[in-house]
């Protein structure tokens, strides 16, 4: 018997949803970034073009192959300087519980990189535990504080977010603890929104302003950094560059977040991979390549994404997400609570319910207890450990002595997109599909 | 009291040499001469007082925590931006949002204020004499915010728990912004605040703080409910 044929577009799927919101009278909001299936061109569609008889590869074991990254040098008196290029973006303590905040912090202390506070200002704790910490100032200006400020090694200025660019944070009122409200001065257990513009700019040349406030109040000391949600990126970097950025943030659509509009996640921004072309082309064009740092976030998943966007233009990577899952997000243990909030190992993105089944998006006391912060930095380690290996190892492969000498020439396109987004030739051809 | 002429200075050089006075203990510094440069004297952590004998622009006093800083002319946009504590007082009229998310010390502006006075504001006390623009004390979240004169349009809106005070008429309220009474306890305590904060000048001529309107937020947006649907489409 032939099975009933089901629609293409009022798919099952679509169809629960709509039923959903008819029922409910809510739109959907949840955590970790976007579910949809990858049609979208990515890293995956490139590959690596190791060394034959052309190049000459680096011996693993004997010759070194740099991952020193310095960020900040066109105009901050004290650069930062990370052991690696793999670095923990910013996640705010809300979103994440005390013991996820300072297990990351440690771990990538250990690791000799950089971590950033989030969207609800800085954690003592965090300070203290960090190497390298960056302190972001963000639209809601949430726990602002220029004394924490002054103790950070770079400033990060957020415009906006690869997950939702164009809108605020979202804290749903289960997160707004007792702590949480005092430290962002909200009332306890608001559905909490956060301001989508700064409070006190508006555009570009006012940025300028704005960025030569945050040198002063810092003495010109540290780097300034722009973070952007991917959208129109060739643009806006160029505008974030003029604005003095000493390091330009781009953050893709496969960014994740605490809390958003499921419609933002699945329907808003540019993948990564062309957001790392198209910023690398803006500054280009502007004569700033190299002056202005590139950071590239937004869904690297491991060594080989990171070595990817690298070999495309960026100096060094964010991790989020992956960051999470190496602190046991989405892990097989209490499958029972990931029952009870409707999601499953491997399923689960009801970040924003605050019951987050292994104590990581959390301010749940006793979920909390469930992540250990030595254990959880000791894996964060590992993590950014191995993904700075396998960098190395493509590096070397390619005959680089350092990871940042990674460059198009390096890789191949598998699809005629990706080839058209990179500049890079096509598998099996030797052209440029790029108008 | 130790002078600054900013005269052909940049703001670089202007608020080193504010820094270097300070250091040298000095704490009352008079900077000739602003030009309505951006950025001056941000991030004061000592407890000083600056007097900026003209007009500044953006940003000025941001950031600060402890010092007192007066400018006897008119401020540009964000001034007094995020301070922890301290005073900030312009005698002219300043730019669109003045004393933005703000987590405590005062602010007191002698003429009128620009658009989005107060937005997101966390703590402390903003007085402004005379008039302030749209969206005064969008996204406030505490502190006290008070408008002698006349308030322009979407005053207050989706606010948290800031408690806001306003002299004049109210062009109209914002979304989820509500009138709330005046009891007599209340009203002693902003004449107090509006006489220690204002000149007898400017003070005698505004309304006595019993006639004050009184605005909070109604709290339809602190948590959302979908009977509340048509509000927050305004909202968002």
């Amino acid at each position: 018997m032939s099975e009933l044929q089901k629609s293409g577009i009022f798919a099952p799927k679509v169809i629960e949803e709509i039923q959903a919101k008819a029922e409910s009278g809510l739109y959907s909001i949840r955590g970790f970034g976007t579910l949809r299936e990858r049609r979208w061109p990515t890293f995956d569609d490139l590959t690596f073009l190791p060394c034959s008889l052309t190049r000459i590869p680096l011996e693993g074991y004997r010759e070194k192959c740099s991952t020193k990254t310095v960020l900040g040098t066109r105009f901050a008196k004290k650069p930062i300087a990370l052991d690696i290029p793999v670095m923990i973006t910013g996640m705010s303590w809300g979103a994440l519980s005390y013991n996820a905040k300072v297990a990351l912090a440690k771990g990538a202390a250990a690791a000799g990189s950089s971590n950033t506070t989030g969207d609800g200002g800085m954690l003592q704790a965090e300070r203290e535990n960090s190497r390298t910490l960056i302190y972001e100032v963000l639209p809601s200006r949430y726990g602002i504080n220029i004394h924490h400020m002054r103790v950070a090694d770079a400033i990060e200025l957020t415009i906006g977010q690869g997950a939702k660019p164009g809108t605020g944070g979202l804290l749903l009122g289960s997160k707004v603890s007792d702590r949480i409200a005092e430290q962002r001065d909200l009332p306890l257990g608001v559905d909490q929104r956060s301001p989508a513009r700064h409070p006190d700019f508006l555009g570009p040349d006012d940025m300028i302003i704005k960025v030569e406030e945050l040198r002063e109040a810092t003495d010109w000391q540290v780097p300034i950094f722009i973070k952007l949600g991917a959208t129109r990126v060739y643009d806006d970097v160029k505008l974030a560059a003029k604005a003095g950025a000493d390091v330009i943030v781009v953050d893709g659509m496969e960014g994740g977040t605490g809390a958003s509009p499921a419609i933002f996640q699945e329907h808003t921004g540019l993948p990564t991979l062309a957001a790392v072309s198209e910023a690398r082309c803006a500054l280009e064009d502007v004569g700033l390549y190299g002056a202005v740092q590139l950071i590239i976030a937004g869904g690297i998943r491991d060594g080989a994404d990171a070595a990817k966007a690298m070999a495309l233009g960026a100096d060094a990577c964010y991790i989020g997400t992956a960051a999470l899952i190496a602190l046991n997000c989405n892990k097989p243990i209490y499958e029972d609570d990931y029952r009870a909030i409707g999601a499953a190992p491997h399923a689960c993105h009801h970040c924003h319910t605050g019951r987050c089944p292994v104590g990581i998006t959390t301010q749940d006391p006793d979920l909390m207890k469930r992540l250990d912060i030595e254990q959880g930095a000791e894996r964060v380690r590992n993590l950014l450990q191995v993904m700075t290996s396998e960098i190395q190892m493509l590096a070397r492969a390619c005959g680089k002595s350092d990871v940042h000498h990674l460059e198009p020439e390096d890789m191949a396109a598998l699809t005629l997109e990706a080839s058209a987004i990179c500049g890079i030739p096509l598998v099996g051809t030797r052209k440029v599909f790029r108008h | 009291m130790a002078e600054i002429d900013a005269a052909g200075r940049s703001t670089r050089e202007i608020n080193s040499a504010i820094r270097r006075l300070i250091a040298e203990s000095s704490k009352e510094i008079t900077v000739r001469n602003p030009g309505a440069r951006h950025n001056l004297a941000v991030a004061i952590l000592d407890e000083v007082h600056i007097l900026v004998a003209g007009s500044v622009g953006y940003y000025c006093g941001g950031l600060i925590d402890g010092a007192s800083i007066e400018i006897e002319g008119s401020a540009g946009w964000g001034v007094a931006e995020s301070m922890l504590s301290g005073t900030v007082r312009v005698h002219g009229n300043v730019g669109s949002g003045a004393a933005a998310a703000i987590r405590g010390g005062t602010v007191v502006i002698h003429g009128d204020a620009a658009a989005r006075l107060g937005v997101s504001m966390k703590g402390g006390t903003v007085i402004v004499a005379g008039n302030c623009g749209y969206m005064a004390g969008f996204m406030a979240q505490k502190g006290t915010l008070i408008v002698c004169g006349d308030a322009g349009e979407a005053f207050a809106d989706s606010m948290y728990a800031t408690i806001c005070y306003v002299g004049g008429k109210i062009a109209n309220l914002g979304t989820d912004a509500v009138l709330a009474p005046l009891d007599s306890n209340e009203a002693e305590q902003l004449e107090r605040t509006l006489n220690c904060y204002l000149p007898p000048s400017l003070r005698g001529a505004k309304p006595v703080a019993a006639d004050f309107k009184k605005v909070v937020a109604g709290r339809k947006l602190w948590n959302f409910d979908k009977r509340d649907w048509r509000i927050w489409q305004e909202a968002l």
